[in-house]
């Protein structure tokens, strides 16, 4: 990812540099395909002649009765891995700073997760994948060493109409089955589920500074324009990715925030929502909502 | 903007932060509204604009440098402080020796500064996001969620603010925006109701507690040693315990009054009172009460909401269809 947030998207998410100190390699890459037990897994979902496939879902029932009543069908759980060695960079104890090199690298290994999750529902011939959710784990195994896991259940239009945004690719989206319905009923279709992130070093205080403001509640412009500028950097590059699918906005934003292994001054700004397009006909209206009362105790 | 540590005041004295002019300039929209509330929104007839959010970082110390404090003077005599606001209560010691090395008092007072940093904190941050709603020619900010944090380094906390920003179809555009911790049915419930949203109005009041005496405290040896164990005894006529009610009460009430004064001839709705304490030292409390809500304004009568209907839920409503 370049320094200037200028329209960057995720092709433009670099790579691990070859040959830096610090970067974050991966070691062996992956066949192109899906792994091998993956695609058993899967071939045992699909109907074919002689099997009679089934399909898997983390859905509730709830879910799964409100994704049938908006016209689709799950095909079966989809999961994408990576685990990725997250490399260092040097900081400046006193310079506020985006750390370049860590931020491709979170923004990489979770969109291989991601990918590879795309893959599985390209493979069931999904229109898309709702109920995403992205996790991050470490092992004890491995320093430095994080799995980057995407999850969620595949699904198919019944009419035969696709959903694929144009990218050719499922459509993705955090969504439940009970916001997926009720977004449906808006005229809203999900393209995809996007986000932006950034690592950022927030400089330690001088002790001159420190003095200076000993005893005294003022406010730090330093730490407030260095925070600023992360976030805005993780939300500008969400909003580049639904630009790139073409969306007319996105719900449910969410602003995450977390220091990981890296200690308090080092912050990664995640940035995530769910990119939608209007493709509500002429004089589409949404259902009113009814009032009622509950008689459970 | 390019954030260092070593210069002073880069953020704008007016205005939103350059980075957030560049997202705010971007094609689509972002709305932090689930979906429900963002149907809820389209039903009103709102339309999401953007994603907005202010922030402010204060350094933040529990104690004043310049004499906030108080102190004792020769002869125990407890010099009040220097900025102790609308609220000062003072005990007397029960067995009568005063010196200097003796703390002869209990005593409530008002933290000033500490309200002061939290109304510049909050403000800032608020203007900050509404700065960014009015860049995007917003009627409203809806949702809003505002938040105080420590952050790293300690003795800092951060002011956070964040909503969406709407417009309105054809509606007059109130200058500053409206802003409004709800959304969704409960902001459209609001609108049945026959009320506006304003704006947010929030307010904390921190009351100091020194609750402690020495004669006292070793008198109550027996009592296992606690100030708090020393004042179950029951030795003082004025404990920290009733201290305590006495100083929590005066932060409710001081906040109460505030947010009066914020709110006009309006109402103050889904209104939310915190309080929590916390304890600097033995028998040495900080005490903070923030009360925030909606302000609204009446702009018709009443009109009766259609008669619910019954319903019987035939699952956990957790992840359930029903409500």
């Amino acid at each position: 990812m370049t320094d200037a947030p200028d329209g960057t998207g995720r092709s433009q998410v670099p790579g691990p540099a070859a040959g830096d100190e610090g970067a974050v390699a991966r070691q062996a890459p992956l066949p192109e395909g899906l792994p091998p037990d993956a695609n058993r897994r899967l071939a045992e979902l699909e109907d074919r002649p002689g099997h009679k496939g089934m399909f898997t879902s983390d859905l509730s029932v709830n879910e799964f009765l409100l994704i049938k009543e908006v016209g689709f069908h799950p095909l079966g759980f989809v999961m994408g891995s990576s685990i990725y060695h997250l490399g260092i960079q040097t900081r400046r104890w006193s310079q506020s700073q985006e750390l370049t090199k860590l931020t491709g690298a979170m923004y990489e290994a979770r969109q291989l997760a991601m990918d590879r999750m795309d893959a599985e529902a390209t493979e069931l011939g999904a229109d898309g994948v709702v109920g995403v959710r992205l996790d991050v784990n470490y092992y004890e195994w491995g320093s430095d060493t994080a799995e980057f896991i995407a999850v969620g259940t595949a699904v198919k239009s019944e009419d035969g109409r696709s959903y694929r945004n144009r990218q050719g690719k499922p459509f993705t989206s955090d969504l439940s089955g009970q916001d997926f319905w009720v977004l449906m009923q808006t005229g809203h279709v999900p393209l995809g589920l996007v986000m932006g992130t950034c690592v950022y070093h927030i400089a330690h205080r001088g002790v001159g500074q420190t003095l200076r403001n000993a005893g005294r509640n003022v406010e730090l412009p330093n730490f407030t324009q260095a925070l600023y500028e992360a976030r805005e950097l993780a939300m500008t590059r969400m909003q580049d990715e639904a630009n790139e699918l073409d969306a007319s906005g996105i719900v449910g934003v969410r602003l995450e925030e977390k220091t990981h292994m890296w200690g308090d001054h080092t912050i990664e700004f995640l940035s995530l929502g769910t990119a939608v397009a209007d493709a509500a006909t002429a004089g589409h209206t949404i259902p009113q909502p009814q009032t009622i009362i509950s008689l459970d105790g | 903007m390019t954030p260092t540590a070593g210069a002073e005041a880069e953020l704008p004295e007016e205005g939103i932060p350059e980075a957030a002019t560049r997202r705010l300039t971007s094609g689509a929209w972002t709305s932090g509204l689930s979906v429900t509330d963002f149907a809820s929104c389209l039903d009103m007839g709102m339309q999401p604009l953007g994603y907005v959010q202010g922030y402010a970082v204060m350094q933040w110390s529990w104690f004043m440098a310049t004499g906030g404090m108080g102190g004792f003077g020769l002869g125990g005599t407890w010099n009040a402080p220097t900025r102790h606001g609308q609220y000062v209560e003072q005990w007397r010691c029960p067995h009568g020796f005063v010196s200097a090395e003796h703390r002869m008092y209990g005593m409530n007072y008002e933290l000033t500064w500490l309200e002061q940093s939290w109304a510049t904190g909050w403000g800032l941050a608020m203007q900050r996001m509404i700065d960014e709603a009015s860049e995007l020619e917003a009627t409203g900010v809806i949702g809003i969620i505002d938040e105080m944090r420590p952050l790293a380094g300690g003795g800092t906390v951060e002011f956070r603010a964040s909503g969406t920003a709407v417009r309105v179809a054809d509606a007059p555009r109130p200058q500053p925006p409206f802003t409004t911790y709800l959304s969704g049915q409960r902001l459209a419930k609001l609108f049945e109701a026959g009320f506006a949203p304003v704006s947010v109005a929030a307010t904390m009041a921190s009351v100091r507690m020194l609750g402690y005496c020495i004669t006292h405290y070793q008198l109550a040896g027996a009592a296992g040693g606690s100030w708090y164990g020393a004042s179950a005894g029951g030795a003082s006529g004025v404990g920290p315990v009733d201290q305590v009610n006495r100083a929590e009460a005066a932060a409710r009430r001081l906040a109460r009054e505030r947010i009066r004064t914020q709110l006009g001839a309006d109402v103050l709705h889904g209104a939310t009172l915190e309080q929590f304490h916390r304890e600097i030292g033995e028998g040495d409390l900080s005490i903070q009460c923030t009360l925030k809500g909606s302000r609204v304004r009446q702009f018709k009568a009443f009109d009766p909401l259609p008669e619910p209907r019954p319903v019987v839920r035939l699952s956990d409503p957790v992840g359930g269809i029903a409500p």
